[in-house]
């Protein structure tokens, strides 16, 4: 009998542990162009909170979180970009333990893909894309 | 209210065991008793699986040839009430899944299983005694810890119901 996490928990998880991992670059959730005066800042986003269904009239039975969020490194210096990412990778890449700090929750593991690199005139930053799934137990 | 009119989707189905570490299993009358049935049916009974897969009667058949005869002949024999080999998503803690695998360590423990499916109103009811046979924990790391086991129906030990 699986429960289901709270969306709100787990954002709130994530904003805690990126930002200790790379304070002091500042951590926020979605993108505001309003930040882009930063040299260097992370934007994160949640998507795919899904627990597989299961048969049956019960609504507990179901699988276990594969949630994945999307992180966005924004720098001014392309490597600072690729720098940034490289420390999230460090960290996050095959982690498992308490995820997100005292609030947080447990992890069987987090798995981290750099998804691509570029750059966006319109802002003119260097941009890192990747992928965390982390594996929760319920 | 009867048996469920109507054509009913796969995630309507629901598995239940008879609880009790030494139960004793409802007699081949009562395997099509509602009363009976429906007591075990209930949400403390209920093992949390993924999906249930074919259940019912098998086939066996015997083939004759008689020479100089134009045609041959397939007559049903003793067939079985078929196994299941079921999936569950794996708690350590879950007593349904403690007891199935207490019953597959055991290996001759009779126990009264009910699947039931329903249109949101009427229930329809399978009902049947067996023993599970087999019991797997399957940790692949790409999605959560699987549990799998078989329980072995028994021979002429089934029965259909419904809700009246």
């Amino acid at each position: 009998m699986a429960s289901q996490n709270s969306p709100l928990v787990i954002a709130k998880a994530i904003q805690n542990q990126l930002s200790g991992i790379i304070s002091p670059i500042k951590v926020y959730s979605n993108f505001n162009r309003n930040y882009a005066t930063e040299q260097k800042f992370v934007t994160w986003h949640l998507r795919n909170v899904h627990q597989p269904v299961y048969t049956g009239i019960y609504q507990a039975n179901k699988g276990i979180d594969r949630p994945t969020f999307q992180m966005s490194v924004f720098t001014t210096k392309m490597n600072d970009g690729l720098d940034i990412a490289n420390t999230i990778i460090q960290s996050l890449h095959g982690y498992s333990g308490q995820f997100g700090g005292v609030d947080g929750f447990q992890i069987s593991k987090a798995d981290v893909t750099l998804l691509y690199h570029g750059y966006d005139d319109t802002t003119a930053l260097h941009t890192v894309f990747m992928d965390c799934i982390i594996d929760i137990p319920t | 209210m009867a048996l469920p009119n109507k054509i009913l989707p796969g995630f309507s189905a629901t598995l239940y065991a008879q609880s009790g570490a030494t139960p004793t299993p409802l007699t081949v009358a009562n395997l099509s008793d509602e009363t009976s049935v429906s007591a075990i049916a209930i949400s403390d009974n209920q093992i949390p699986v993924e999906a249930i897969p074919a259940f019912g009667q098998d086939d066996a058949s015997a083939n004759f040839a008689v020479a100089g005869a134009r045609q041959s002949d397939v007559i049903p024999t003793q067939s079985k009430p078929t196994s299941m080999t079921i999936t569950a998503a794996w708690n350590p803690s879950s007593a349904a899944l403690l007891q199935v695998r207490a019953d597959a360590y055991n290996g001759t423990i009779d126990r009264t299983y009910v699947i039931s499916a329903t249109d949101g109103t009427n229930i329809v009811n399978y009902a049947f005694n067996g023993r599970v046979g087999e019991f797997h924990i399957d940790p692949a790391p790409t999605a959560e810890t699987k549990c799998t086991f078989t329980i072995h129906a028994r021979g002429n030990q089934y029965g259909w119901s419904n809700n009246t």
